[in-house]
């Protein structure tokens, strides 16, 4: 018989709930201020669905209304400087939030909108209705509501794909040495993603001032809460993450309100990550002006008795009940509410001239259809002023290196200089420098605060750092220990990295690097050695660079690490060992966007390649005998590449081969192809031409995975086509 | 199965040609070696006979237009196949056809191949071409979207440097893949003046492609509204003068020698002849004999530049300009230098006769090194001719008339004819014209040696 112990987690998870002793105690100001919080959202939400009904919100209108106590309650208390971020129904929590900034944290019920919160209210309408207006130039909409000075670091269209960002701001709030907290909402859906599981992971094992806060509305969409997880009280989460959490009635928004207290007392003292689990109801469907019972899921009966307990009824009847307010007062509160907002929607719509009965969008307050790709990344003027060096002009001395400690030397050297850069990854921290040695030495000079060791989860340790550059007080970088990976963390990297500065209407910086390392010929197969790059140049908003050699990769790093965009840096193992050298002295030079390399001068035909594939079209250059001109590309993507110099070498050779090593799938030089013959069809001589590896993804069998890749062999059949090409014969 | 008969190539080395006139109707039977159309070339029409038997079931080009070699023209129905199916299986046909590549007839038909096609976008070979699929409308009036009409490849810089430089591209020959024109072959034009002449097995046909495009855009205000003009299309053979003409003018080095020479002995001589042989030989005729009887005496002359060798003839085969209807053609009378000068007028009129009758062979245009141009029937005293590639040589021959000359220091009356040669100086000096002008003015002003 074995002994068996009962264990425990030792965590807490406390549900709590109000007495009247609670709302007796409870200062009018919060009360009032709650319930004027509760009266302006519900407006809104009705504003919303109105025009909604009329067809004037372009895309999903996901109501809150019925859930307010949960955003109202959570939010009263907070700073400012705390921030929230919120889910496809986000409206209630963003306007929490905005609303406490510009009040500065209480209303006065009895001249509830101010100028400043009816001006808010109206930029927060025209953002749903897609106008210029709003917070994001009506870029975000809905679902992407961001207003950073108040603390709204931007709604998120993706299920639980706030919560490493959110968890990256804490990171950032808890490093800058505050004691700000961030709050991420999601609801019963999204409590079982692997980015919100993983996020909690990572906030309990760093200590981070971050609130899980769950909106359990109990349906997601249409499916009931006990269909799709078997304990569907969702706190329960946070025992299996080592996180104290709460469990409130969100209908009552003082309990959520003092659950709330209680977790950022805990947070703002260092305790680390919280849970607070809501109970709400959405009185509509997921979506639009009809309840959900019109769609069957659920009965009329159970929404009446969830109707019995809105919130606003509740805050407003202790209101009564303490003589605070009369009926009249309270009716008063409602009808500037709902003034307001009609003042709003008059400001952005109007009679349609054309169809009499029916209201248009004002026309003039479209945003500019020619400023649709406007904002996609900056302008790289954070580059003026740096030292820049062209290696292949650099007249003066040497230093003899290997690549990787030229890797390791220029993050070293750009720490040391910049506090605010920090590295994350697998194993960064320990094995001496990674798996490759490319963080050598690091550890020991600026300790474990900014060489962080992860866990294994990309998504979330990828998306932390977008959140964390997002913030902008850090510059991280991330290491990626194999390209393939990028899948694991996709919706981080192109969803929310990728897209945030054009999505949230050119009104962030997103200074993060990501370093990965192609390893095709190191046997590690199908999933580990692919090409990043054709991925990235394909996604928006990232900008590429590869280094074929040591010196490039000092100046492409430090201009990396000095761009406010996000920056993919490619490696490749078969660089790591190579004996190299850089130019003597200190090494902070910069090597801008749009500076690719002529390797080789030549008339026949522009070779365009990068990383290791430079060096191997030299070899088959030189096999071939082909006057071929090499061009090391540098910077990969549409707006770092260098499309003077290339310009310039195709208008003389008239040829082009794009060489590459890795799947043709996923490649790099078909997007470039395409540009290329359309922005030089004329100077044209023949179809471009490319080097790539094959369809499937390389093996393991070391013959299997020479086949599937390209090297020196590979560009010598292509150079080959292309002389074909040429005619003459 | 269908039998797709193509547009033959008729005069080597050519890209197209028109269907003159079909000699068969929809419906018809034939049998090998029937001839089922007139095909009309730059130069000649030529009857075409069928290769395979077959019932007519479509003609797939319009009569009149110009269609590259290799184009499908006509389908046959094999015994016992419908006419539909045939139509049907024909437009599968002509689709695989087109795929199979480029062969030397049908370069210019032929689709463009790039170099090497990626793996990945080759079709899978284990879906074939559907024929159950209805083609896209089997009998076009006009050529089908699968063949290329008569369109010649050339590379897009291509295409560019010609329209900078004015160049037609249907005096090059691609050599790119599928025959497409790449820039190497415009770098050779710079480099070397000379085109790319034609074997003389093709001499008279077109060095490559029709392309039609001028290479001076025509004005403007052709295209307007005015009365005040009309725009005839150029038919096959005024392109091929315009083209080889402008060829030769602008990439051979050409100079002239003049010389007046005495003809009074000649026409006695030819008198004489009519009178006792009742044989017509004209002046012309003695002076084509006469080219010949010096092209033996200075054979040097006698030979033709060939894109960097000089190619010698034993035989002085010359070329007669014809004017017909719309243009002029120069058939060629072989051996002239052995030919009796009777033979010689015989021969030279039936060639005139089929020239003007639209009859000329391939062959009764090709080869010959030098050609005679006589306009003294209009009165012309003197002209300079432009030579005919691949011909050296060319002399102009203006009307004979009494004129006042000097005789041993006295002033006489002869009858003088001007003559111009016109030489190719890659292969003719100055002083080798000179010698064989002096030659064929010997054989003139005696013509007796003619007769021998």
């Amino acid at each position: 018989m074995p002994r068996r112990r009962r264990l425990q987690t030792g965590v807490d998870w406390i549900e709590l709930s109000t007495t009247t002793a609670d709302w007796d105690r409870a200062e009018p100001d919060l009360l009032l201020t709650m319930l004027g919080q509760l009266h302006l959202i519900r407006a809104f939400e009705e504003a919303v669905l109105e025009l909604a009904g009329e067809g004037l919100v372009h895309g999903p209108a996901h109501s809150s209304i019925g859930q307010e106590g949960g955003a109202v309650g959570s939010i009263v208390g907070l700073r400012s400087s705390d921030a929230v971020n919120g889910s496809h129904r986000g409206h209630h929590q963003f306007l929490a939030k905005v609303i406490g900034h510009v009040s500065g944290g209480r209303l006065d019920v009895g001249s509830l909108v101010s100028p400043r919160l009816q001006a808010v209210l109206q930029r927060s309408l025209a953002e749903i209705l897609g106008l210029a207006q709003g917070f994001s130039g009506g870029r975000g909409g809905s679902m992407h509501l961001q207003w950073l000075e108040a603390g709204a670091l931007g709604t998120n269209a993706i299920v639980g794909g706030g919560a490493p960002i959110a968890a990256g701001h804490a990171w950032a709030q808890k490093h800058a040495g505050t004691d700000d907290l961030t709050v991420n909402y999601f609801g019963d859906g999204a409590a079982q993603i692997g980015s919100v599981l993983e996020t909690m992971n990572l906030a309990a094992a760093w200590k981070l001032p971050v609130c899980s806060f769950i909106e359990n509305n109990l349906y997601a969409v249409a499916t009931r809460a006990d269909e799709i997880t078997a304990d569907p009280r969702f706190s329960v989460r946070g025992q299996g993450f080592g996180i104290p959490s709460w469990r409130v009635d969100g209908m009552d928004p003082l309990a959520v309100h003092l659950a709330m207290e209680e977790a950022a007392e805990l947070m703002r003292g260092g305790g680390g990550p919280t849970i607070v689990e809501a109970e709400v109801y959405r009185f509509f469907h997921q979506n639009g002006p009809y309840p959900g019972s019109a769609f069957g899921y659920r009965s009329k009966q159970e929404e009446a008795d969830w109707r019995a307990r809105d919130p606003l009824e509740r805050v407003a009847a202790e209101i009564r009940r303490r003589d605070l307010l009369d009926d009249a007062a309270v009716a008063a509160v409602r009808d500037q509410a709902r003034d307001a907002m009609r003042a709003a929607v008059a400001e952005l719509v109007e009679d349609d001239p054309d169809a009499a009965g029916t209201r248009r969008i004002r026309p003039e307050l479209w945003p500019d259809p020619a400023r649709v790709d406007a904002g996609m990344r900056g302008d790289a003027r954070e580059l003026d002023g740096l030292p820049e060096l062209e290696p292949l002009a650099h007249t003066g001395a040497w230093t003899e290196t290997r690549f990787v400690d030229a890797v390791a030397g220029v993050m070293d050297r750009r720490m040391g200089a910049d506090p605010r850069i920090i590295v994350l990854g697998e194993d960064v921290h320990h094995l001496g420098g990674g798996t490759n040695g490319a963080t050598k030495g690091l550890l020991k000079t600026y300790g474990p605060d900014r060489i962080i060791g992860t866990p294994i989860s990309e998504n979330a340790f990828t998306g932390l750092a977008g959140g964390i550059a997002l913030d902008g007080r850090f510059r991280p970088v991330v290491e990626l220990m194999y390209p393939d990976f990028l899948w694991v963390a996709a919706d981080q990297i192109f969803n929310q990295i990728g897209k945030a500065r054009h999505m949230f209407g050119d009104n962030d910086t997103v200074p993060l690097v990501v370093r990965t390392k192609v390893a095709m010929g190191s046997g590690y197969g199908s999933q580990h050695l692919m090409d990043p790059a054709g991925i990235f140049a394909t996604a928006p908003g990232w900008r590429i660079v590869a280094a074929s050699d040591a010196a490039d990769y000092v100046g492409l790093m430090n201009a990396a690490l000095a761009l406010e965009d996000p920056v993919l840096v490619i490696e490749h193992v078969d660089l790591y060992g190579r004996s190299d050298r850089v130019p003597s002295g200190d090494p902070d030079y910069v090597i801008p966007p749009g500076s690719a390399a002529v390797r080789r001068a030549g008339n026949d035909v522009t070779v365009l390649s990068y990383l290791t594939m430079v060096q191997h079209s030299l070899d088959a250059i030189e096999r071939t005998g082909v006057d071929a001109e090499l061009i090391d590309l540098r910077w990969l993507d549409r707006a770092s590449l260098d499309w003077e110099t290339i310009g310039e070498s195709i208008r003389k050779t008239n040829a082009v081969l794009i060489v590459e090593q890795g799947a043709r799938g996923t490649s790099y030089g078909g997007w470039l192809a395409d540009e290329l013959q359309r922005r030089f069809f004329d100077w044209l001589d023949q179809p471009v031409e490319r080097v790539t590896g094959g369809e499937a993804s390389p093996s393991i069998s070391k013959v299997l995975e020479r086949a599937a890749i390209a090297r020196t062999e590979e560009v010598v059949a292509g150079l080959e086509r292309v002389r074909a090409g040429m005619g003459g014969a | 199965m269908a039998t797709v008969v193509r547009m033959p190539a008729v005069l080597a080395g050519s890209t197209e040609a028109a269907l003159q006139s079909w000699l068969v109707e929809e419906g018809a039977q034939v049998s090998v070696g029937h001839p089922i159309a007139d095909i009309e070339t730059e130069k000649a029409v030529v009857e075409y006979a069928a290769e395979a038997e077959g019932t007519v079931a479509g003609f797939l080009v319009p009569v009149g237009e110009n269609v590259a070699v290799g184009t499908p023209i006509l389908v046959l129905a094999d015994p016992g196949e419908s006419v539909e199916a045939a139509v049907l299986a024909a437009a599968d046909l002509t689709g695989e056809a087109d795929a199979a590549g480029p062969s030397t007839a049908t370069d210019a038909a032929s689709p463009e191949q790039s170099g090497a096609p990626e793996p990945s976008e080759a079709p899978e070979p284990s879906e074939p071409r559907a024929p159950a699929e209805p083609a896209p409308d089997p009998l076009p009036t006009g050529p089908s979207p699968d063949d290329h009409g008569g369109r010649r490849f050339a590379s897009p810089i291509v295409r560019r440097l010609a329209r900078e430089r004015g160049l037609d591209l249907g005096l090059l020959r691609g050599t790119g893949p599928g025959g497409r024109i790449v820039r190497r072959d415009l770098d050779a034009l710079r480099e070397d003046p000379a085109p790319e002449v034609p074997a003389p097995s093709a001499a008279s046909a077109a060095p490559a492609g029709v392309a039609p495009a001028p290479a001076v855009p025509v004005d403007a205000g052709a295209t307007a509204t005015s009365t005040d003009f009309v725009d005839v299309p150029a038919t096959g053979m005024r392109r091929a003068i315009a083209r080889r003409l402008t060829e030769s003018v602008t990439t051979i080095p050409q100079f002239q020698l003049v010389a007046d020479i005495r003809v009074d002995a000649l026409l006695e001589l030819r008198g004489r002849i009519a009178e006792q042989t009742g044989a017509k030989v004209s002046v012309n005729d003695f002076v084509v004999k006469a080219v010949g009887a010096a092209l033996r005496d200075v054979p040097d002359a006698n030979a033709i530049w060939l894109d960097g060798t000089i190619r010698r003839f034993e035989r002085a085969d010359i070329g007669i300009a014809v004017a017909v209807e719309g243009g002029l053609v120069t058939p060629v009378v072989r051996g002239v230098d052995r030919m009796p000068v009777g033979a010689l007028a015989e021969a030279g009129r039936a060639l005139a006769e089929r020239a003007r009758a639209g009859g000329l062979r391939q062959d009764d245009l090709e080869g010959g090194s030098f050609a005679v141009s006589n306009l003294g029937m209009f009165g012309t005293r003197e002209f300079t001719a432009i030579i005919n590639p691949p011909h050296s040589g060319i002399l102009a021959v203006g009307a004979a008339a009494p004129r006042a000359v000097v005789v041993d220091g006295a002033l006489a009356i002869a009858t003088v004819m001007t003559v111009t040669l016109t030489a190719d100086h890659r292969v003719v000096d100055g002083a080798l014209a000179a010698q064989w002008m002096a030659a064929f003015t010997e054989h003139v002003e005696h013509p007796l040696g003619l007769l021998l």
